[in-house]
């Protein structure tokens, strides 16, 4: 079921009976019909052992499912929503900026330091998005929450995207991320020009940038 | 070579060339860039010394390369300003970026600054090119006529270009004394020819208080 967008900070959801889908906990704003909502513990899908990494990753965020038949409308905090499709790819996202999704889509949780070793480890550090990032797989929508507008930029090969950490959203596709310095003599005497550090995205698929620096 | 993509985040596109922008104020880029931060707000020494005697303080890097740069700035609503020859009038805290070419300096405002909060001091950009401001809000381009004279909030005034004359007024009287005020006690007021941008916002003010 896709997500009907409502105005920039509201979306619209079409439950069924027998469809399932997740949000953040708190976030629905209004429904009609008779749905129902139930926190859930494990914070998503793939029973005890999937809920253990997640804690153990600090990809936890509370969420609650949501099921029965009418129509439900998520929005939180005043936060800009964009909705993403999703057709098979995987899509990487904090798990802090999810709205809500399918619950037909996989839920998984990357460890990011595996790509780029030990930068890869700083990478975490440095943007403060920890280590792992969650990560959703399959065919449907997700509702991702992001300070200001988004834009969408497309990664192909060859023509690699640098982001700013702070404003960095989400990405899908087959994309690698590393962390890229532009260190030089001028930030080691504090007159940087702000943007020493940047999040190289290569391969294939596009990744989505807000408009602000601010985290949520 | 300056466009928008969606209404709050800035596209330069680049071959080559440089662009002026607020420190910091990259989200994301293609291609090769290269990003070096400007003393003084690149006016040179003597701009430099003006910035820090004034207080209108601008922190601005110069960003260098090929490819596309895109700029964003706490979800501030983002304007285009074509400016030939003309100078326009800013404050440090809504200029985003300007085209190398321009000219960036200090000037004084007068009483207005007091009132607005900005200090008494302001940003001038001139020359031919483009520059981005920012406003919290879609701003408004009010066009200013030799007959139809303008009045603005303080707080709501961001930039004005072109040849104005600007006056700082009061209507404080024995309500305003009394703490009967409409919040609505000082104005600025343009006379002459040109274009003045007012946000749908107000910053606060000491003139928004009484």
């Amino acid at each position: 079921m896709p997500f009907r967008e409502i105005n920039s900070k509201m979306v619209e959801a079409v439950v069924g009976p027998g469809q399932k889908m997740y949000s953040q906990r708190g976030a629905m704003l209004a429904y009609r019909g008779d749905v129902s909502f139930t926190p859930n513990i494990q914070g998503g899908q793939g029973g005890l052992g999937s809920m253990i990494g997640r804690r153990v990753a600090g990809e936890a965020t509370p969420l609650m499912t949501v099921e029965g038949s009418g129509t439900v409308m998520f929005g939180h905090g005043g936060h800009h929503i964009q909705v993403i499709d999703l057709s098979g790819d995987t899509l990487c996202v904090e798990a802090d900026r999810l709205l809500a999704f399918d619950g037909t889509l996989q839920q998984g949780t990357l460890f990011m330091g595996s790509q780029g070793g030990v930068m890869g480890m700083v990478r975490g550090q440095v943007t403060g998005q920890g280590l792992f990032t969650t990560t959703l797989k399959g065919h449907g929508s997700v509702a991702v929450m992001a300070h200001g507008g988004v834009i969408e930029l497309p990664i192909t090969p060859g023509r690699p995207v640098h982001v700013d950490p702070q404003a960095y959203v989400a990405h899908h596709g087959d994309v690698t991320n590393k962390l890229s310095t532009a260190l030089g003599w001028r930030d080691m005497v504090g007159r940087g020009s702000g943007e020493a550090f940047q999040l190289e995205l290569s391969g294939s698929g596009a990744v989505y940038v807000q408009a602000s620096e601010e985290k949520l | 070579m300056f466009r928008l993509q969606g209404s709050k985040t800035l596209a330069v596109d680049l071959t080559g060339d440089a662009v002026k922008a607020k420190n910091g104020s990259m989200v994301a880029y293609d291609g090769q860039m290269a990003f070096k931060k400007m003393s003084g707000g690149g006016e040179g020494l003597r701009g430099m010394v003006t910035r820090r005697l004034t207080g209108e303080q601008m922190v601005m890097m110069e960003v260098k390369g090929q490819g596309t740069c895109y700029f964003a700035d706490r979800a501030s609503e983002i304007n285009l300003v074509s400016l030939h020859g003309e100078t326009l009038y800013v404050e440090a805290s809504n200029l985003l970026a300007t085209d190398a070419g321009l000219r960036t300096g200090t000037s004084f405002t007068g009483l207005r600054g007091g009132a607005s909060g900005n200090g008494l001091f302001t940003t001038t950009v001139e020359g031919t090119g483009q520059a981005a401001i920012m406003s919290d809000g879609s701003a408004v381009v009010l066009r200013v006529t030799p007959q139809y004279p303008l009045n603005v909030d303080p707080g709501a005034y961001i930039a004005h270009q072109g040849r104005l004359q600007q006056h700082f007024q009061s209507g404080v009287n024995f309500r305003t004394i009394m703490g009967e005020g409409s919040g609505e006690s000082f104005q600025i007021r343009f006379e002459g020819d040109g274009l003045v941008y007012v946000q749908p916002s107000e910053r606060n003010t000491v003139g928004g208080d009484v």
